[in-house]
């Protein structure tokens, strides 16, 4: 038996030297936080909703802290910067009030009782703020600046007329403090600005149906103001660092293309009616019909068309009556089948017909045209969220072992309202504008890991399934969401 | 030497051709002391599965148990491609494979056994929250061989053997699922059949050289797939999915290089590109779901020998071990990666009929950087692995 002792011993020996020498080293070319030679003690986001982490119809603070603005300077200060707190205007759950009926704006799914109609909106919680928590503390502008609903012009708007509905909680100016996003960031002198305007310039005529405003901006005046945007930042900030983003095609979004394949396959199943709708222009007699062949791309339905898809071959003047119609519009008649005969049509303003995408489609090109002229000129960095936006609107985007599509709700990247991102969409977001932060400036700035960041709830139990699902949307819940666009 | 060289030289061209994977190697301790090199001897019950012409040449009848203990840990840096250097620390897990072999000699020549092992398995469990949970928190996958064999030795110097494989499987899996953050879980199982068989040849007294094939197993497993929290939007209920053990060949040089010490040189082949997809059939809307997986056949080189003192055997070997896996295949599900093993080992025999034999192998996988993966998950792997294995032998 002494020579199974010794062999034990043996064993032990070889055993112990093993584990010893197996100690592992982290790798060496892993990704490593820096800024290079850039230093950044201040980093500002101008912007509108999308900067303003606005989330599901509603600016709440669970939302807000994953604005992308806020996930960039989180990775900021990971790479060094000493930021200090990014400050951004907090509305404490459950989030801004609407204006109308004084309960929180925000969208959540209401009921699933019908899995194949869930209902979303506003569920009536109490606002517990009317003003972000920390408005009356922080006697310096916010840095971030997202107005929700701003077009390019509030950039440089001093009264409140293009900073929409959030400009005096947020810009402040009424307080004391710099009266516009411009004068803001003068008074901040950032190194690092996040410069994304300009969706809303076509955005609100686009999701109006192209009703209101009636028109996109002009391209003239969007150069104008583009110019002026970085012209002016550039001499009052000297450091400053430029990040600008062009816009993203609007037909990419699911607020317009969650409907109409739904009321396509409805339709298909009735025996292959046509859908009569109003043309660009119409409010009467409706001119245009299809049978949605091609359903996602034309006519493209908007998602607050979701309460009156339902109503489609119903007798009904729903829409004339939620929307306070005086008096029915000239040859209209709602005694006639609705959505299927001339005279009781889908309404103008629920429908981007093939004439208002291409307006749309224009002013998107034009602007992005413009946008990357004046970036060179004025040495900024640009992120092409259109390429992006349309990238994942056909090949979707794989991360994690997860594919995020633009798909409404489950897709992942589209918050409730259709239009604006998710925490994951915003985590997206963030990391494009790295990407482009460090190729154009030299920083070492590492990304945010999208798969940690909370995802869409889901209620429990049933949910949609199938084609002929459609969400529905109360028509006053949008209220505030279009009001973004009606200043 | 002659012989080892000439037979070296084949391993090398044949290496053209690419184990890893979910296989296990670990089927007895006097093998595995060895690096697993045992096919051209197969001098116990272990014969079974590494090459049963070896039962042809053992003129008693025997009993050989034991198990193996497994500590893998692993490591993942990353997800780079999310900017992510975090590390991320595989959770702490034990295995322990058995192997039981029957063997008895019916008459001159003729010899039937039977056994039950695991030669496929794995296991992997990463933190519930962690950052790859979309693609994997645990899996756990178990396969039983239940072998009988019949070998027969033609002459002096020749023996062959087959054998048949009934094989149980299972499997469990944990991940999330997006849209919906719910946690699937998956439990299958199922039987399978295969075969196998062997040859060993000994031209003279101190030189063998020794082969050996198991067909493939296409496990048909079913069961049942459950989602929390649930959601008419999920796939509950039965689930199947056809999951196929590849085929392996072994063939192996072994040498009497002193009168006390023998030495052996195996190349394993083992046919991973079978292994093309994960595909998961659930009831539920006539559903699937389809991961590729696309491995590439491989490869294991095994050098060992035995030194004998009287009633103690010194053993020692080595083995490497190409893996399957791409590295756009390369998740945490199986990180894997080109495996270097040292073992050490030793036997002794307490009486005429009762012998114990321990080793120890310690396995270092290649540090893996992966780009641009299947599943947008992409990092650094560093994993190894301990283990000890212990055999009793009973010989009538």
């Amino acid at each position: 038996m002494n020579a199974l002792k010794k062999l034990f011993a043996i064993l032990a020996l070889f055993s112990l030297a093993a584990l010893v020498g197996c100690t592992d080293e982290a790798p060496s070319d892993l990704p490593k936080p820096g800024l290079g030679n850039v230093t950044i003690n201040k980093y500002v986001a101008v912007g509108n909703s999308l900067a303003a982490g606005y989330q599901s119809s509603g600016l709440y603070k669970s939302a807000q802290v994953y604005s992308y603005p806020n996930l960039i300077a989180g990775q900021l200060k990971l790479a060094g910067a000493s930021l200090g707190t990014f400050e951004q205007p907090y509305w404490p759950d459950p989030g801004n009030p609407d204006p109308k009926t004084g309960k929180a704006a925000r969208y959540v799914i209401i009921s699933l009782a019908d899995p194949n109609n869930p209902v979303i909106g506003p569920k009536g919680e109490t606002p517990t703020a009317a003003a972000p928590e920390n408005a009356a503390t922080l006697a310096r502008p916010y840095d971030n600046l997202g107005l929700p609903g701003a077009p390019l012009a509030g950039f440089m708007d001093t009264v409140g007329t293009y900073q929409g509905g959030f400009g005096a909680a947020i810009i402040r100016g009424a307080g004391g403090l710099p009266k516009s996003q411009f004068r803001a960031v003068k008074a901040l002198q950032p190194q690092l600005v996040t410069f994304w305007l300009g969706n809303n310039d076509v955005l609100g005529y686009a999701t109006t149906g192209g009703t209101s405003p009636a028109a996109p901006t002009p391209l003239a005046t969007f150069s104008f103001l583009y110019n002026q945007a970085l012209d002016t930042m550039k001499k009052s900030v000297p450091n400053v660092r430029m990040i600008v983003g062009t816009i993203p095609n609007v037909t990419t979004i699911p607020f317009f293309t969650t409907i109409g394949p739904k009321v396509g396959a409805k339709l298909a199943a009735a025996g292959g009616i046509a859908l009569y709708y109003q043309k660009k222009g119409e409010s009467g007699v409706a001119t245009g019909t299809t049978k949605f062949s091609s359903p996602a791309s034309d006519p493209l339905i908007c998602l607050t068309g979701s309460p009156y898809a339902a109503l489609i071959g119903t007798v009904t003047g729903k829409f004339y009556k939620d929307n306070a119609f005086p008096a029915l519009p000239a040859g209209i008649d709602t005694t006639k089948p609705f959505g299927v005969h001339p005279q009781n049509p889908w309404p103008n303003a629920l429908t981007l017909d093939s004439a208002e995408i291409a307006i749309a489609s224009k002013a998107v090109s034009d602007f992005n045209g413009s946008i990357a002229t004046l970036a060179a000129t004025h040495g900024a960095a640009v992120v092409d969220f259109n390429s992006i936006f349309t990238d994942i609107n056909s090949n979707g985007k794989l991360i994690g072992g997860v594919k995020y599509t633009s798909a409404y709700i489950t897709g992942g990247l589209f918050s409730l309202d259709g239009v604006h991102p998710t925490n994951r969409g915003a985590g997206v977001l963030a990391n494009e504008i790295i990407k482009v932060m460090n190729a154009k400036f030299g920083t070492n700035v590492t990304g945010v890991d999208v798969s940690m960041l909370p995802a869409l709830e889901l209620p429990l139990g049933k949910y949609m399934t199938g084609d002929n699902v459609m969400p529905r949307i109360a028509p006053q819940s949008w209220d505030s969401f279009l009001k973004l666009w009606q200043n | 030497m002659k012989y080892i060289f000439t037979v070296l030289l084949v391993f090398s061209v044949s290496t053209a051709m690419f184990a890893g994977g979910f296989q296990l190697n670990e089927h007895g301790s006097r093998a595995m002391a060895q690096g697993g090199a045992w096919v051209a001897r197969a001098y116990d019950g272990s014969a079974i599965y590494f090459n049963p012409a070896g039962l042809g040449f053992q003129k008693q009848g025997s009993v050989y148990v034991g198990t193996t203990l497994i500590m893998p840990a692993a490591s993942f840096y990353g997800p780079t491609n999310q900017g992510q250097s975090t590390k991320n620390e595989m959770v702490s897990q034990l295995f322990t494979p058995i192997n039981v072999y029957a063997t008895y000699p019916v008459m001159e020549g003729l010899v039937v056994g039977i056994g039950i092992n695991n030669p496929y398995g794995l296991g992997t469990e990463w933190p519930e929250t962690w950052s790859g949970k979309y693609i994997t928190q645990k899996i756990d996958l178990q396969s039983f061989f239940f072998t009988p064999t019949v070998a027969y030795q033609i002459s002096e110097k020749l023996s062959v053997g087959v054998g048949m494989n009934y094989v149980t499987g299972a499997v469990t899996l944990k991940r999330m699922v997006s849209p919906g953050d719910a946690q699937v879980s998956l439990d299958l199982s199922g039987t399978g059949t295969g075969y196998n068989a062997g040859i060993i040849y000994k031209p003279t007294q101190d030189f063998s050289v020794g082969f050996s094939y198991r067909t493939s197993v296409k496990l048909d497993a079913e069961g049942t797939a459950k989602f929390n929290p649930t959601s008419v939007l999920f796939p509950e209920g039965d689930a199947a999915a056809a999951l196929e053990l590849p085929a392996t060949a072994f063939l192996g040089a072994a040498m009497k290089v002193m009168d006390n010490l023998e030495i052996e040189a195996d190349y394993q082949y083992v046919g991973w590109s079978s292994y093309k997809e994960l595909k998961i059939d659930f009831k539920k809307n006539n559903s699937s779901t389809i991961s590729p997986k696309n491995y590439e056949d491989a490869f294991i080189l095994r050098v060992g020998g035995e030194y004998t003192m009287d009633a103690l055997q010194i053993r020692f070997g080595y083995q490497f071990d190409k893996n399957p896996v791409t590295d756009r295949y390369t998740e945490p599900l199986l990180p894997d990666a080109d495996r270097n093993g040292i073992n050490i080992g030793a036997g002794y025999k307490i009486n005429e009929s009762l012998s114990v034999d321990v080793s120890y192998m310690f396995l270092k996988f290649a540090e893996r950087t992966v780009n641009n993966t299947e599943v947008q998950f992409d990092g650094v792997y560093q994993s190894s692995a301990n283990l000890f294995g212990v055999n009793f032998g009973y010989n009538f």
